[in-house]
């Protein structure tokens, strides 16, 4: 018993990382924006898929569809920034409908072009097992692990240490000042969406690489992203890395202990919990409450 | 005053219409018939996420979960515990208001975090529709749910009698819609769209006015959802929960124009048989993607809808003449 509750919060922690990386590029977005983009989770399908193309079409293994993936969901993630701009009046509520629309155009353009069938990698590189002393999982599931973690790293260098990583933040927490100290807010704000599509692309090969995708699925990942910034708090990556392990762990545990039909009811249940209990989240400041 | 007495006239012609006319002349048709029918339920739906939006201040990407959990309510009373249909459906109502209930705590959340909030519960009313087997016959759903009932000899259980019922639903909600609008409480809450804070100041308790607006809402979307599992006698969690429930709606309303009551009624009718009748036949799978194209294309071009912008331009020529 001991042991599969070791397994499962291993494998939850793995499933954290890709997590991590969805939920940060929706904090980011709406840190420097204030916008909620409700279509990130189809982004984060969308290079999934690119990643299936590349590999049931050429062969190839789905690492080799990151390049591919990270312009193809730059480019969408920019042209929500550019719609999102269009947006003349109220634009905090006129930007979840918009974004919802985006998301039912690309679900349904997922579905039009690669049909309503479940999809997951052939690559048996990528599935080989993995054993660290008593624990089991994926090379893939190891693999992107690593890469998250990275890319966290990178991403927390690139927003304490260059300059336009401190102009998203200078952005995110006065506009106006920002505006004072020569930064272009429309320009920071386009450079948060397309880190955000970079990083929603590494998430979306990540779920492919190890898991099953369906077109439906990106509304369950922006809802899970939301959770988990709900869990943390916005405005902490550390947070973000937390809750989203959190929440992989949860998941996998009430998998193994329960059933796999429960489990996303087991991160909403957790969602609520923090929502009673502690609606500032568990590390963040009292930001979204009105 | 012969204005308002044109108004009358209007909307006296307008009530014939609907109600005699529409049924004589498409009666005999029953493809569209259904397809009337089923664009008064998103209609419904659509008026009361409008009301929400409008009256509330609140965008609810979750009205599936008060449309499934009304439909769910009313499908189990009238069958486990034999209750009358249309009793059964009022109940199916207060269901979705008590759904709503679980979800006031969200109301501590802003804008965005409400919005995602509120789709969050709608994915966990799907999953509890799904898993609680006993109850609700799980993922194979209900068959056999009965349909409306005969009243004063008259069978509403037809494709006819459907239309009436659902006419009537809506355009009942409509007016209980314009009387809160005109209430005190209505113009605190349409104040409230100004400034929340000064509405605060003046001593408008603006949470409860939303948490009622909310209940309201689902209340109303419960009573579709309901009238709907009598319409077509089937449930399955899919369907009922189906994010469908949410886009179209909000399509229609903002289509139609989500700040006035009649706009997300029409806005529906025009959005539904559009979708069936003519994007479907072009493009059969994934044909919602049109969907999200108007849906963008609105709030870029016109979020108040294509009713305000003629409105708009009407009052331009009538400043005019």
């Amino acid at each position: 018993m001991t042991e599969l509750i070791m397994q499962a919060v291993y494998s939850g922690l793995l499933q954290g990382g890709s997590y991590a990386l969805i939920a940060l590029g929706l904090a980011l977005v709406f840190g420097a924006m204030k916008v909620i983009n409700l279509a990130h989770g189809e982004l984060v399908l969308l290079s999934a898929y690119v990643a299936y193309t590349v590999e049931s079409q050429l062969g190839w293994n789905p690492m080799m569809a990151i390049p591919v993936s990270v312009v193809v969901v730059s480019l969408a993630s920019a042209s929500v920034y550019l719609l999102v701009g269009k947006i003349k009046k109220n634009r905090e509520i006129n930007s979840l409908t918009l974004t919802y629309g985006v998301g039912v155009i690309l679900t349904n353009l997922i579905l039009l072009i690669w049909k309503a069938d479940v999809r997951t990698t052939n690559s048996a590189w990528m599935q080989e097992a993995v054993v660290i002393g008593p624990l089991y999982s994926m090379r893939s599931e190891l693999l992107f692990f690593g890469v998250s973690l990275a890319l966290i790293v990178g991403l927390w260098w690139w927003l304490s240490r260059s300059w336009y990583g401190r102009a998203v933040r200078a952005v995110a927490s006065n506009r106006d000042a920002a505006k004072l100290m020569g930064i272009n807010p429309g320009y920071t704000e386009l450079v948060s969406f397309i880190v955000a599509g970079i990083l929603a692309a590494f998430a979306g090969v990540a779920l492919f690489s190890y898991g099953v995708i369906t077109p439906g699925y990106g509304g369950i990942l922006t809802v899970k992203a939301f959770i988990i910034t709900v869990l943390a708090g916005m405005g902490s990556i550390p947070g973000v890395l937390i809750g989203a392990v959190l929440l992989g762990i949860v998941e996998a545990l009430t998998v193994t202990l329960a059933s796999s039909a429960l489990q996303e009811l087991a991160g909403m249940g957790l969602f609520l919990l923090v929502l009673f209990v502690m609606p500032n989240g568990l590390f963040g400041a009292a930001r979204r409450r009105g | 005053m012969k204005q308002n007495k044109f108004k009358l006239n209007t909307m006296l012609g307008a009530l014939l219409a609907v109600y005699v006319v529409v049924p004589l002349a498409f009666g005999g048709d029953s493809y569209l018939m259904s397809l009337v029918v089923a664009s008064l339920v998103i209609g419904g739906v659509a008026l009361s996420w409008a009301l929400l939006g409008n009256l509330g201040g609140m965008v609810s990407f979750g009205h599936a979960a008060f449309f499934g959990v009304g439909a769910y309510t009313s499908a189990i009373l009238s069958m486990q515990y034999n209750m009358p249909v249309l009793l059964a459906m009022l109940l199916g109502g207060i269901g979705a208001i008590v759904a709503a209930i679980t979800m006031l705590p969200v109301l501590r959340l802003r804008g965005p975090y409400f919005a995602l909030a509120i789709l969050a519960y709608a994915h966990i009313f799907k999953i509890l529709a799904t898993e609680w087997r006993s109850v609700t016959g799980g993922a194979g759903g209900i068959a056999n749910i009965p349909r409306l009932p005969q009243v004063l000899g008259y069978d509403f259980s037809t494709k006819t009698g459907n239309y009436l019922v659902i006419l009537t639903i809506v355009l009942a909600f409509a007016v209980i819609y314009e009387l809160i609008r005109r209430s005190p409480q209505g113009l605190a809450l349409r104040a409230m769209h100004d400034s929340e804070d000064a509405t605060r100041v003046v001593g408008v308790n603006n949470t409860l006015l939303k948490g009622l607006m909310l209940l309201v809402s689902a209340f109303m979307c419960g009573v579709v959802g309901a009238f709907n599992a009598h319409y077509i006698n089937f449930l399955e969690p899919e369907y009922a929960f189906s994010a469908l429930w949410v886009t179209i709606p909000i399509v229609a309303a903002i289509f139609g124009g989500y700040r006035t009551i009649t706009g997300p009624i029409v806005g529906a009718v025009v959005v539904y048989l559009i979708d069936q009748l003519i994007v479907k036949n072009m493009l059969p799978q994934g044909h919602q993607l049109v969907l999200g194209v108007v849906l963008v294309a609105m709030i870029v071009a016109s979020p108040d809808g294509l009713l305000g912008l003629v409105r708009k331009f009407m009052r331009k020529k009538d400043a005019q003449a």
